[in-house]
């Protein structure tokens, strides 16, 4: 069993602490490891400054602009489609962010791995921390331009919104552990993920509205995990409308099972990454 | 009080005649043969670590020993047999490699100290007295990739030494840096050692196990072949380098 507490002098026992002290040592080990990690990367991928920050975003908004002034006129009759396409697109831009961060996050962490022993799956959880971050800044700025605009939004809206964010946030994780634990055997695993999330572009309705699509294939659009929370999203902040209680029970099922078969395939595959270094 | 048993523990790698790392290689290659041969790295290797006591594991090249010092502290799991750690475990292991490049001095202190089981505030208070253990105040915001590997490797050892749980396990310790740095590692080896420590020293300098170990285990072909005082496990060593020849033993050898 790893302990937390060391002392230069003298020594104490691990076993002779008391549990309650043990488990709160722990806690504390792991949010300063948690903390210490997304601050390292948060410098590293920016340079530390707010403008590395800018600089970064600079890539999803002129996408924004290009494909706006491309398709506007394609889409012209639907007075949505300006929000629909930002909103469509900076939900893919994490998605596709975070599940890459995510794969890497062990390689990428790799001399880490045979220094010592610690909860290795920390290192996945944090990898999406500057996507996080990212997304959570756009939500913001969203929601206020909504509210400037007078788009009629209420609490439980915006509630349901950071609702799918979280589930969005549970599928990313779970992809990313079981993903990265493969990424250590597999080498390229990188590059054809890298092919599943452009073909994912064009299967999420980001650039077209789904209503164009006969509606027998929405079904299989949506097992596509960007698709239902996209779609989701705008309805509660553009439309105003609430997708229905069969839709949630939907979204957080998928959400449970990518989590879940994620975590399974990382504890099986996790004790023995070090060897892959 | 016994705090670390090993017992009957066994470790192999399989290693393929020919390496499939990508899933095209898989893919193409799913109905050929995949041949591969199995070292059989640790055999059965049984033995306990008291508190206090000081313990040196010598043997040759490609017998066995940094894998052992893996699965000790856990990096690696066994393939058979059991280990039972009743405290702390502090390895330091490959040190001289691995860092945030791109990280100054200060933000890899934090990385690596926090993966030893350092607290934040610990780390805020040490840090200044990891830097002048390591030397390399003047250097404290110089990015990583500017350090040269002894300066990266004092680095590493002065964070490991801070973080010292109850027992410290030490890979080659004392071959890093020049004199003055190799005198301060033993100093503080002597410290924790005085403090009641208990400590797992490896090295091929049987001088080093003579002088810093009560007692040593001697690993050969990935056996133990030798639990004795360290003065004399030391000089089976050396009868086994002069007599048996250099080259490792089949059966061992580094993943």
């Amino acid at each position: 069993m790893p302990e937390i507490a060391r002392t230069d002098t003298p020594p104490t026992a691990t076993g002779t602490a008391p549990p309650a002290l043990r488990v709160e040592r722990e806690g504390a080990h792991l949010a300063g490891l948690i903390w210490t990690l997304v601050r390292t990367d948060f410098k590293t991928r920016y340079h530390g400054t707010i403008g590395g920050f800018l600089w970064a975003l600079l890539k999803p908004v002129t996408m924004f602009f290009v494909l706006y002034a491309v398709f506007s006129f394609v889409f012209a009759s639907n007075p949505a489609y300006k929000l629909n396409l930002i909103i469509g697109l900076f939900l893919y831009e994490f998605f596709s962010e975070a599940t890459k961060t995510g794969l890497l996050s062990l390689r990428a962490k790799g001399f880490l791995l045979t220094k010592a022993r610690f909860p290795k799956w920390v290192l996945v959880v944090s990898s999406a921390s500057n996507a996080v971050i990212t997304l959570t800044l756009f939500s913001v700025a969203l929601i206020v331009v909504l509210l400037v605009q007078g788009h009629p939004l209420r609490f439980a809206t915006v509630g349901l919104f950071v609702w799918y964010q979280l589930q969005y946030l549970a599928i990313v994780t779970g992809f990313s552990l079981a993903a990265s634990v493969l990424f250590m055997r597999f080498r390229d695993l990188n590059q054809i993920w890298e092919v599943v999330t452009h073909a994912g572009f064009f299967i999420a309705p980001i650039i077209y509205p789904l209503d164009i699509l006969p509606e027998r294939l929405h079904l299989y659009l949506y097992l596509w995990p960007p698709t239902p929370i996209m779609m989701f999203s705008r309805a509660v902040l553009v439309d105003g409308a609430v997708p229905s209680l069969a839709a949630h029970v939907y979204l957080a099922v998928e959400a449970l099972v990518v989590l879940g078969v994620g975590a399974l395939i990382y504890r099986t595959a996790s004790p023995r990454i070090a060897e892959y270094v | 009080m016994t705090l670390i048993e090993v017992r009957d523990v066994s470790k192999r790698f399989r290693i393929p005649s020919v390496r499939r790392d990508t899933v095209r290689e898989h893919v193409l290659d799913l109905f050929r043969p995949h041949p591969s041969e199995t070292l059989q790295v640790l055999d059965r290797v049984t033995f306990e670590l008291e508190r206090g006591e000081t313990l040196g594991l010598m043997g040759r090249n490609g017998g066995g020993k940094s894998t052992l010092l893996k699965v000790i502290t856990g990096i690696y799991p066994p393939d058979g047999g059991a280990i039972v750690r009743r405290a702390g475990i502090t390895p330091i292991l490959e040190l001289g490699v691995g860092w945030n490049p791109d990280l100054d001095a200060i933000d890899n202190i934090y990385l690596l100290g926090c993966v030893m089981g350092l607290s934040l505030a610990e780390l805020r208070g040490a840090t200044d007295e990891i830097l002048a253990f390591a030397g390399l105040e003047r250097f404290a915001n110089l990015e990583l990739r500017h350090y040269s590997s002894g300066m990266a490797a004092r680095l590493a050892y002065a964070v490991a030494f801070r973080a010292v749980r109850e027992v410290l396990i030490l890979d080659e310790i004392f071959a890093v840096g020049d004199a003055e740095f190799r005198e301060r590692c033993q100093t503080r080896y002597r410290e924790l050692r005085a403090a009641g420590h208990t400590l797992l020293l490896v090295s091929h300098e049987p001088r080093t196990i003579a002088a810093f170990c009560d007692r040593a285990l001697l690993l050969e072909g990935g056996r133990i072949v030798m639990d004795d005082d360290a003065e004399a496990v030391a000089d089976a060593y050396v009868r086994l380098l002069t007599e048996g020849g250099g080259a490792a033993p089949a059966g061992g050898g580094p993943h």
